[in-house]
C-alpha cells in the first residue's frame, strides 16, 4: 500500500483520542505516587469498578449518562478512600520508597487486583456488557469518522485535567494536597492532617479512573477483564510523561497512544501491545524522569 | 498450637483419602472439563449436569446410575491437563466430555490416549484435534476444515472476491481465518486484499478499519471470540464502512455476547455454525423452549446443542456398551464405551446434520458432524433474530 | 509442631557436621519412596500434583534470590520460565535434540535473557524496576502469542519425553524422580549461594547498596548476578515443564495470574527465606488443587492471603516458624545456663 498523508493522519487522531483516556488513568496513578510513594498496581481495577459503577446507574437505574459519569466518580471514590484506610495506610506507616514495604506494597498491589477482580466477577459475571449511548453521527472529517464518544471523552478529560489542576494551583485544600506530596513531615508540623489528604488523593485518583472508565464504557463495551491492560498502558504513559508529573501524564497518554496506533498500523497490528511495553522500557532505561520532565518527582 | 496444628493435618489427611474412596464401583463416571468463566458456559455447564441427573432420574443406565464430575479449566491448557488427570487417575472415570476450547482439547487428546480413557469433545473446532490420530477422541461438532468451505463458496458466489480478514490470535478463529482463505483461495482463486492479525482481546480496530476503507471491499471477515468481535463489528459501522461490505464470522459469531453487544451492527453478519434457533423442526423448538425456560436465555447457540447431543450421543453409547463396573474391570470398560460411541451411525439430533463416528482413528472417522449451517443475523440486541440461508453436507474428508 | 522442626533441623545440623552433603543425601533418600506412598495411599494423581510442586518449588527459590536475598523487584519471572520452556521444546522438536542437550541450550538462553531483564535493575530500583521488568516478562508473552514459529495460538505440541537410551521419562512416577533430583538440587545450590561470599554481596545489595558499594561490591554486577541465577532456575523449570507429558505449551500458562501465584507462594513462605519458599510452593499447589471446586472464589482467597500476609506477617509462614524456633532455643539456652549455674 503506497503511503498516504490522509491515513497518518487518520492513525494519529485515533492514536490521541485513545491517548487521552490512557492519560487520566495515568494521572490517577501519577497522583497517588506523588501523595503516596507507591505506585499502585490494583488501579486497573478500580477503572474497571468506576466502568460497572457507571454501566449500573446508566442502565440499571436510567440516570442519564453526565450523571452516572458523576456518580461512579464519585463512588469509585469513595471506594478508593475505603482501600486506602484499610489496606495501604498500614503499609505506608511503615514507610512506602524502596524499603522491604515497599515491596510489600507492589506484591500487596497485585493480590489487591486479583481479589477486587474476583469480586466484580462475583457481581457482575464475566460476559462483557454492552454500554450503548446514542450521542448522535460520528463527527466526519475528509474520510475520516470520529465516533461523538471518543470526542467527549477528549472534552471530558481536559475539562477534568483543568479542573484538577485549578484546584491543585489555587485552592487552599489544593495547597495542602501538594504540601503532603512534597514532604509529609513537614505538611504534619504545618497543621496539615496528612492521613485525611492521603485519603482525599487516593479518592481523587480513583475518581479519575473512573470517569475513564465510564468514558470508554460505550466505545469498548464493560467487562471483568478490562482493567489490566489500561493498567499497563497506563504505566507507560506515567512513565513517559514522568512520573509523578499531572500534565506529563496526560501528555504520555496522547503519546502512548499514537505510538502504539502507529506501531500497529505500519509494523504489526498482532505486536500491538508491546509497543507501550517497549517504550516503557526505553524510557524507563534511557530517561528514567519521563521524556518531559516536567515537575516530575523522582526519588532515588 | 500443638493440638491445633496436628488436628488440622488429620482433617487434610481424612479429607484426602475420602476423596480417593470416592472411586467406587457400580456407577458410571463422567469427568467434565470445560471453561466455565463466561455466563454461558456456565449455564452449559449446568445443561449437561441437569441432563444427566434427568437420566439418573429415569432410571440411570441399565440400572446403573451416571456419577459427573464437573471442572473448570479456565480455557488454560495446564489446569485442563491437570483437571484430566485428576480425573482420570483419581476419580477414576469412564468417559471425559471436554473442553471446550481448543488449545486445552489439544493437549488433553494426548493424556487420554495415553491413559486409555474415552474423549468426547463437546466444541472445540481446532482440525488437529482429530489428526493427532488418538483412537480415543471423539468430536460431536463441526470440525472448522467444513466451515471454512461452506463460506468460501456462498462469499464466492454471492459477495465477491475482494475480502478483507481481521483475525484474532486465539486458537479457533485463527483456525477459521487460515481455513477460510485457503478455501478461498482454492475455491475462487482469491487472494486476501488486507489481513491483520490482532491480539486476542484487542479492543480498537480504527487502524484496521481505516485501511479497510480506503482498499475498497466487498467483504470483511471477523474472526474472532465473541467479545472481540461485537467490538470489531461496531467499529466497522463507526469508521463509515457501510452495510454494502457483507460482515462476515467466525463460528463464535453464534454466541450470544455478539448480538448483545454489538447490537444494530450485527445484522446482517453471516456466519457458519452447527445450529441455529431459527431452525424450524419440532425438536429443535422443543429444545429452543426448554433452554429459554430452565436457564432464562434468549435463544440457545450452538454451544448449547452440541452440548445436548453430545449428551444424546453419550446416552446411547453407554447404553449399547457391555460394562461390568467392577473396580478391576475399568480398563475394559472403558475400551467398551469408546466402541460403543465409534458404533454410532447417523444420529439425528439437533445439530444441522446426521453424526456418525467409526473405529479407525482419523478425522473422516472421528468428526462427528459434517453439515455446517449458514446462518446471518436479522435482528440484533439481546432479543436478537437469526434466519437460516443453507445447509451443506460436506464430503467426509473435506479440507484435509 | 515447633519442638518437631527444632528436632529435624538439630538432627540435620549434627549430620552436617560429619559431612556437608550428608543431610541433602538423607533427604534424597526419604523422599524416593514418595511416589509409591503417594499411588497406594491416596491415588497416582498426586505424583503428578508433587511433580507440579517441585516445578513451583524451582521458580520460587530462584525467584527469592533475586527478590529475596539480594532484593530487587521483579515481576518478570514468569516471562523467563516461558522463554526457558519455549527454547527447550522448539530446540527438541526443530533439531530432535535430546531433552539433556536442548535444557541446557534453553537454561543458557534463559540466563541470558536474565541479563536483559536484569538490566533496568542497574538503573532503577523499587516501584520502576517492577514496571520494567512487568513490561519485559508480558512482552515475552504476547510474542509467544503472536509469532507463530513460537506456537502463537495453537501451542507447541508432541514434545518428546527425555529419555536415558530405551527408558523414556513417560509416567508420572519416572518424571518425579527428574524434577524431584532438580528440585533438591536447586535448595541446595541456593543454600550454598547464601552461604558464600555471592550470597552476602547480594544481602549487602538488600540491606543498603550505597553501603554495599563503599565496602567495594560491584553493585551492578552482583544485581545482574542475581538475575541470570534466578533465571537459570526459572529457564530449568520451563524446559522441565515443558517436556512433562502430555508435552504441550500455550502462552496463556505465562499470564500475569500465573506470576501472582508465583508471588503469592514467595509471600506466603516468606521473603527471602529458602524454606519459606519451598513451603510455600507446596501448600499454595496443594491448596489450590484441593479447592478447585470453588473456582469462583479462588482468585479472591489467594488475592486477601496476599494482601493479608503482607500487611500482617510480612515475613511469612518461614518467618513465624524460625522466630518460633529461635524463641525455644533461646528459652532452652536460658534454662541451661540456669541449670547448670
Amino acid at each position: 500500500m503506497e503511503f498516504d498523508f490522509n491515513s497518518l493522519f487518520a492513525f494519529i487522531i485515533f492514536g490521541v483520542t485513545i491517548g487521552v483516556v490512557y492519560g487520566m488513568v495515568a494521572l490517577g496513578i501519577s497522583l497517588i505516587y506523588s501523595g503516596l510513594d507507591i505506585v499502585h498496581f490494583a488501579h486497573g481495577e478500580i477503572y474497571m469498578f468506576g466502568a460497572f459503577f457507571g454501566l449500573v446507574l446508566a442502565k440499571d437505574m436510567s440516570i442519564p449518562y453526565p450523571a452516572a459519569l458523576i456518580g461512579a466518580m464519585i463512588l469509585a471514590g469513595l471506594m478508593g478512600m475505603l482501600i486506602e484506610r484499610v489496606f495501604y495506610r498500614r503499609l505506608t506507616r511503615s514507610g512506602g520508597g524502596y524499603t522491604v514495604a515497599g515491596m510489600g506494597m507492589i506484591i500487596c498491589g497485585f493480590g489487591m487486583s486479583v481479589a477486587l477482580m474476583n469480586v466484580a466477577f462475583l457481581i457482575w459475571g464475566a460476559d462483557a456488557e454492552p454500554f450503548s449511548i446514542d450521542l448522535g453521527m460520528p463527527l466526519q472529517i475528509a474520510d475520516i469518522y470520529i465516533p461523538q464518544s471518543y470526542l467527549l471523552t477528549a472534552v471530558v478529560s481536559f475539562a477534568l485535567m483543568g479542573l484538577l489542576h485549578f484546584f491543585l494551583k489555587y485552592t487552599k485544600i489544593g495547597l495542602a494536597v501538594r504540601a503532603v506530596a512534597q514532604n509529609k513531615d513537614i505538611a504534619y508540623l504545618m497543621g496539615i492532617n496528612v492521613p485525611v489528604f492521603i485519603s482525599l488523593i487516593f479518592g481523587l485518583a480513583c475518581a479519575l479512573a473512573a470517569a475513564a472508565g465510564v468514558l470508554i464504557g460505550p466505545m469498548q463495551s464493560v467487562q471483568v477483564e478490562m482493567g489490566y491492560l489500561m493498567l499497563m498502558k497506563a504505566f507507560a504513559a506515567a512513565v513517559v510523561g514522568g512520573f509523578g508529573s499531572l500534565p506529563g501524564a496526560l501528555l504520555g497518554g496522547i503519546l502512548v497512544g499514537i505510538f502504539e496506533n502507529l506501531g500497529a498500523a505500519y509494523i504489526s497490528p498482532s505486536h500491538k501491545d508491546i509497543y507501550a511495553f517497549l517504550l516503557l522500557i526505553l524510557v524507563l532505561m534511557i530517561r528514567p524522569s519521563g521524556l518531559f520532565g516536567i515537575e516530575a518527582k523522582v526519588k532515588a | 498450637m500443638k493440638k491445633g496444628n496436628k488436628i488440622i493435618s488429620i482433617f487434610v489427611l481424612a479429607g484426602m483419602i475420602l476423596s480417593a474412596a470416592s472411586a467406587l464401583a457400580g456407577e458410571i463416571r463422567i469427568g467434565i472439563t470445560m471453561r466455565m468463566v463466561s455466563e454461558n458456559g456456565q449455564k452449559y455447564g449446568q445443561m449437561v449436569m441437569d441432563e444427566i441427573d434427568l437420566i439418573n432420574q429415569a432410571g440411570g443406565i441399565n440400572g446403573n446410575q451416571i456419577k459427573a464430575t464437573l471442572m473448570n479449566d479456565e480455557c488454560k491448557s495446564d489446569k485442563g491437563v491437570a483437571n484430566a488427570n485428576k480425573l482420570i487417575f483419581q476419580n477414576k472415570i469412564h468417559l471425559l466430555i471436554g473442553s471446550t476450547c481448543s488449545s486445552v482439547s489439544l493437549p488433553i487428546v494426548d493424556v487420554t490416549a495415553k491413559a486409555e480413557v474415552p474423549q468426547i469433545i463437546p466444541h472445540s473446532t481446532n482440525g488437529k484435534i482429530t489428526q493427532k490420530g488418538s483412537a480415543w477422541v471423539f468430536r460431536v461438532p463441526v470440525s472448522g476444515r467444513y466451515y471454512a468451505g461452506v463460506n468460501a463458496k456462498y462469499v464466492g458466489e454471492n459477495i465477491g472476491m475482494k475480502i478483507a480478514y481481521i483475525c484474532a490470535a486465539d486458537a479457533a478463529s485463527q483456525n477459521d481465518c487460515d481455513a477460510m482463505q485457503k478455501q478461498m483461495r482454492m475455491q475462487h482463486g482469491a487472494e486476501p486484499v488486507y489481513v491483520a492479525q490482532v491480539q486476542e482481546k484487542e479492543v480498537d480496530f480504527r487502524t484496521h478499519m481505516q485501511k479497510i476503507k480506503s482498499a475498497g471491499v466487498d467483504g470483511i471477515m471477523v474472526a474472532a471470540l465473541a467479545e472481540t468481535m461485537a467490538r470489531a463489528l461496531v467499529q466497522s459501522y463507526e469508521a463509515g464502512i457501510g452495510p454494502d461490505v457483507r460482515r462476515i464470522g467466525s463460528s463464535s459469531a453464534s454466541n450470544a455476547p455478539v448480538p448483545k453487544i454489538a447490537g444494530d451492527a450485527v445484522k446482517g453478519v453471516f456466519y457458519a455454525a452447527a445450529y441455529s434457533d431459527a431452525d424450524t423442526r419440532p425438536v429443535a423448538r422443543l429444545f429452543n423452549e426448554m433452554v429459554r425456560k430452565r436457564y432464562g436465555i434468549h435463544a440457545p447457540d450452538h454451544d448449547f446443542s452440541q452440548a445436548y447431543d453430545l449428551i444424546r450421543i453419550v446416552e446411547i453409547a453407554l447404553n449399547n456398551a457391555k460394562v461390568s463396573l467392577t473396580s478391576s474391570s475399568l480398563k475394559a470398560d472403558r475400551a467398551a464405551i469408546r466402541d460403543a460411541i465409534a458404533g454410532i451411525r447417523n444420529y439425528q439430533g439437533l445439530a444441522s446434520g446426521p453424526i456418525s463416528f467409526c473405529s479407525d482413528p482419523s478425522p473422516v472417522c472421528r468428526d462427528g458432524n459434517k453439515t455446517p449451517v449458514l446462518i446471518a443475523y436479522t435482528k440484533g440486541g439481546e432479543q436478537y433474530e437469526t434466519e437460516i440461508l443453507a445447509r451443506v453436507t460436506m464430503p467426509i474428508d473435506f479440507g484435509l | 509442631m515447633i519442638g518437631f522442626f527444632t528436632g529435624v533441623e538439630a538432627f540435620f545440623t549434627g549430620l552436617s557436621r560429619i559431612h556437608r552433603l550428608l543431610p541433602w543425601i538423607l533427604a534424597y533418600l526419604l523422599l524416593l519412596p514418595l511416589p509409591f506412598l503417594l499411588k497406594f495411599g491416596i491415588s497416582e494423581y498426586y505424583v503428578d500434583l508433587a511433580n507440579r510442586a517441585c516445578l513451583f518449588i524451582l521458580l520460587s527459590v530462584g525467584l527469592n534470590i533475586v527478590k529475596g536475598f539480594c532484593g530487587q523487584v521483579t515481576v518478570g519471572h514468569i516471562g523467563l520460565y516461558a522463554i526457558g520452556a519455549v527454547t527447550s521444546a522448539l530446540l527438541a522438536i526443530n533439531y530432535q535434540l535430546p531433552f539433556w542437550v536442548s535444557a541446557p541450550i534453553a537454561i543458557l538462553i534463559t540466563g541470558l535473557a536474565g541479563i536483559i531483564v536484569g538490566l533496568p535493575s542497574v538503573r532503577l530500583e523499587g516501584a520502576y524496576l517492577a514496571l520494567a521488568t512487568l513490561g519485559l516478562g508480558e512482552s515475552v508473552r504476547i510474542m509467544i502469542a503472536v509469532t507463530p514459529a513460537f506456537g502463537s495460538s495453537t501451542g507447541i505440541m508432541m514434545i518428546p519425553e527425555p529419555k536415558i537410551g530405551e527408558f523414556i521419562f513417560n509416567s508420572f512416577e519416572s518424571y518425579y524422580y527428574l524434577v524431584m533430583t532438580c528440585a533438591i538440587i536447586g535448595i541446595y545450590l541456593s543454600f550454598a549461594i547464601l552461604r558464600s561470599s555471592t550470597g552476602r554481596a547480594f544481602q549487602a545489595i538488600r540491606e543498603d547498596a550505597i553501603a554495599a558499594s563503599v565496602a567495594g561490591i560491584n553493585v551492578p554486577f552482583y544485581k545482574l548476578l542475581a538475575f541470570v541465577i534466578s533465571a537459570l532456575y526459572a529457564g530449568l523449570a520451563g524446559a522441565l515443564f515443558a517436556h512433562m507429558p502430555p508435552g504441550y505449551l500455550h502462552h496463556n500458562n505465562f499470564t500475569i495470574i500465573e506470576m501472582v501465584t508465583l508471588l503469592l507462594m514467595v509471600v506466603l513462605g516468606g521473603i527471602g527465606n529458602i524454606w519459606g519458599g519451598v513451603i510455600g510452593a507446596i501448600v499454595v499447589t496443594v491448596i489450590y488443587d484441593q479447592t478447585k471446586d470453588y473456582y469462583f472464589y479462588q482468585p479472591l482467597i489467594f488475592g486477601i492471603i496476599m494482601v493479608v500476609m503482607v500487611v500482617f506477617m510480612p515475613h511469612g509462614i518461614g518467618g513465624v516458624v524460625k522466630q518460633a524456633m529461635i524463641k525455644r532455643k533461646f528459652i532452652e539456652n536460658q534454662e541451661e545456663s540456669r541449670g547448670s549455674a
